[in-house]
């Protein structure tokens, strides 16, 4: 059944690119400025609805913000810091785990202590701390969100080295004469890249629920930057009179994790060796 | 270790277990039953009940209320007269560093034992206790010696004259001598006082129980019995109500109030809080020196909207620096009105004619809706021409050294609670070093807020603090707001006098 493996990748891969043009051209399709607010207009329901009103299609928040706009202006902070995050802990990640993997020894103990240090801390908790001490804004949270996913990468990619660099073409590429770090660049990472591959956009769907709910939390960036989370935490307390405030921020954060892990899963299914072998 | 005590046989076990079973059921209709609105019984679901059997173990506003029920102060402020009025005392003077209280005559405690001067000189011993667990001692830290030269008479010996030491003795309540004589470290489990009801019984997290003082000398209460049951979870004390387990609850939430107004058996009550919100300068720092950028930004704010909008209107814009249930509110002054074009004009006069940047702090779920409320402050200043950046800091931050007790804030939102008198805030914002908040140093105001705390005479001192808030508006020191409501739910065939300072007393209470 390959259909369904490259069907998984299409769907999740459009629905991304989808959120990325949102994200980029958020100025032109957005019919207003997220942050403009009138005050009588507040809690306007959705559009197709009883008191709905034609100038807000997805109604009005709170403040008498246009829903849609913010909807759309929200994506930017979810793929920016989303994808900034993956990149960031990834980069570290895989360049540490390498390192551990293959020289072992002392780089090894240090790294995996480090990582285990890390890895002890539940994952939100130590994002809440870092933005804590930190205070809010997008750079900050893009570094407390790498510092709590970056010890994933190293655990895979060491566990991933240490199997390959006891491999015959590891061994033949150094009886060659290859330098340490042109066999692990040249020939060893580039067997990672799979599973780093995975591991990243599930990482990344991790990342932007992880963000909502420290903008849930208020810990996340600046409150007057739009983001899904934020309107989430917003609307909460209007969940029986004004239930779009936290549907439609709730449906946003759905739409985009639930593409990018059918992304996730159809990249597995086509790395799997176990599955190519079948072909 | 032997054989222990827990040797049943069988059939001893399926009895006791048959019973506990037949009780389990039956227990919560029994409780349903006991917890029907009677005339004789009103049950009070609170967020902040007394955490501990020691009567002088905290210094809270609901929790003086809990122990008023059985003990009295020698005073108390009265809300309407905005004065204090006698309990204990009848009349008191105020001399040089001496204050004298001259007792009711008659009063008895609930044991019987006529109240005397030793009781009050026994009672501000304990308060005094800090090592037995008082947190109401630094009260006393002025007073040198406690005189009780007849049994009516109490005479306060203070270091200097202090003419605020009534504030002080609001909620200092009198236990008996004779009781703690008799009871010795048991006196706390046994409170005598002369309150309106007797204690019963206290458990931690579960109930507090009074029942009527029938011989009380200021009249007998109409309900027999009030029950006090602390109920954090905002949604659990709602629900509680609703299901009519509790008669009377506190803390409904702004957004559930136009719901509960359609429920056929509880009624919402709103009383303006104690608690003032405002926007506070900090005038060190630029550009809040100047008083035309100051001014501006009054131009600029619409409270009332505010309250509206985001409060759904139960809330109080300030009319003048304090709210007007406070001693020194002046109904003369007014707040500046919105005018975010008249805030442009002034900007540009203050030498900002192309706008001005800011930044606003505040510590986001510390206070109701803190983080809407900021974000609509940010959107009207800047039509008055104002760029905000607003930045939430965790509270602690927020509030110590780093922060606004560092005077290292320069634009704050905040709200100062049980805000009963204007010189509260006057002294703690805006006179010179007594705080950093604003950092505002000017020896005119100071000499005012200096002179009104000399000043016994009520009337003269309220005119005093009446000029200073003019004074405070004038140089536009901060941007008052709004004061919100206490908001109440309410057994609808329960009336009580309603009151702004969050106690809750059974006396005050009639079922109908």
């Amino acid at each position: 059944m390959s259909w369904l493996r490259y069907f998984k990748v299409l769907v999740g891969g459009a629905i991304l690119l989808l959120l990325c043009v949102c994200g980029v051209a958020a100025p032109l399709l957005a019919p207003r400025d997220p942050q403009a607010q009138t005050l009588e207009d507040r809690l306007r329901p959705p559009r197709w609805t009883e008191n709905g009103s034609a100038a807000y299609f997805l109604g009005t928040d709170n403040l008498g913000r246009d829903m849609l706009s913010r909807i759309i202006y929200g994506s930017r902070i979810s793929l920016m810091v989303g994808a900034a995050t993956v990149i960031f802990a990834g980069f570290v990640g895989c360049s540490l785990g390498a390192i551990a993997g293959y020289f072992g020894r002392t780089a090894d103990d240090v790294v995996s202590k480090i990582s285990e240090i890390f890895l002890a801390f539940p994952f939100l908790l130590i994002a809440i701390a870092i933005m804590a001490f930190l205070g809010q804004g997008v750079g900050n949270l893009i570094m407390a969100l790498m510092l709590s996913r970056w010890v994933q990468y190293c655990r895979v990619v060491r566990g991933e080295v240490l199997s390959l660099k006891e491999r015959d073409f590891v061994t033949a590429a150094k009886a060659l004469g290859g330098r340490d770090f042109y066999v692990l660049f040249r020939h060893v990472m580039p067997n990672t890249f799979a599973s780093v591959t995975v591991i990243a956009t599930f990482g990344m769907a991790i990342v932007i629920i992880t963000e909502a709910s420290l903008s849930f939390l208020g810990l996340g960036v600046p409150v007057h930057i739009p983001t899904w989370g934020s309107m989430l935490s917003e609307g909460r307390s209007y969940i029986n009179r004004a239930p779009w405030l936290t549907i439609f921020p709730g449906l946003a954060i759905f739409i985009t994790v639930f593409g990018i892990n059918l992304l996730g899963d159809g990249l597995r299914d086509i790395f799997d060796p176990k599955l190519r072998r079948q072909r | 270790m032997g054989k222990g005590k827990t040797d049943i046989s069988r059939r001893n076990f399926l009895k006791r277990s048959a019973l506990l079973g037949a009780g389990g059921l039956a227990a919560p209709y029994l409780s349903r039953q006991s917890f029907a609105a009677t005339r004789d019984r009103v049950t009070i679901f609170h967020s902040s009940v007394a955490d501990s059997i020691n009567p002088y173990n905290h210094s809270s506003s609901p929790i003086y209320g809990n122990w008023q029920h059985v003990m009295e102060p020698l005073i108390e402020l009265d809300y309407d007269k905005k004065d204090y009025v006698g309990v204990l005392a009848e009349s008191w003077q105020f001399q040089g560093n001496k204050w004298s209280f001259k007792l009711r005559k008659g009063i008895k405690f609930h044991n019987g034992a006529p109240l005397t001067s030793k009781d009050v000189a026994f009672s501000i011993e304990k308060m005094r206790d800090e090592k037995g667990g008082s947190l109401q001692a630094p009260n006393f830290k002025d007073v040198t010696e406690i005189q009780t030269p007849d049994d009516q008479t109490v005479i306060f010996v203070t270091k200097q004259p202090l003419a605020i030491f009534l504030d002080r003795l609001e909620n200092r309540f009198i236990l008996s001598k004779v009781a703690g004589d008799k009871f010795g470290d048991k006196l706390y489990e046994n409170p005598i006082g002369t309150g309106p009801y007797k204690f019963v019984s206290y458990q931690r997290g579960g109930n507090m129980v009074f029942t009527r003082n029938d011989d009380y000398w200021g009249g007998k209460a109409a309900i027999k019995e009030v029950i006090f049951k602390k109920v954090t979870e905002d949604a659990a004390r709602l629900a509680a109500l609703e299901s009519g387990q509790a008669d009377f609850v506190n803390n409904i939430p702004v957004h559930e109030v136009a719901r509960l107004q359609k429920h056929p058996r509880v009624r919402v009550d709103q009383v303006e809080g104690l608690r003032m919100f405002f926007l506070a300068f900090n005038m060190t720092h630029k550009p809040w020196d100047n008083k035309l950028v100051r001014q501006a930004a009054n131009y600029s704010v619409d409270a009332p909207a505010i309250v509206k909008n985001i409060f759904d209107g139960i809330g109080y814009p300030c009319n003048g620096p304090v709210g007007a249930n406070v001693i020194g509110a002046d109904s003369k002054l007014k707040r500046y009105p919105y005018d975010p074009q008249k805030a442009k004009q002034l900007l540009a006069q203050a030498g900002f004619p192309n706008g001005c940047d800011i930044q606003l702090y505040y510590s986001a779920g510390r206070y109701p809706k803190d983080r809407e409320v900021c974000q609509v402050v940010a959107a009207q200043m800047v039509k008055g021409g104002f760029r905000v950046e607003l930045i939430s800091q965790e509270w602690a931050l927020f509030w110590d050294k780093q922060g606004v007790n560092g005077g290292r804030l320069p634009f704050y939102y905040i709200g100062r609670g049980s805000l009963t008198d204007a010189d509260t805030l006057y002294d703690q914002y805006f006179r010179t070093g007594t705080t950093k908040r604003t950092n505002y140093s000017n020896p005119d105001l100071d000499k005012l807020v200096e002179e009104q705390q000399k000043t016994d005479v009520q009337k003269k001192r309220v005119a005093i603090l009446q000029q200073a808030g003019k004074f405070i508006m004038d140089e536009a020191l901060f941007i008052p707001l709004y004061n919100l409501a206490d908001i109440y739910g309410v057994a609808r065939n329960v009336v009580w006098k309603k009151r702004p300072d969050e106690k809750v007393l059974g006396w005050d209470m009639k079922i109908k």
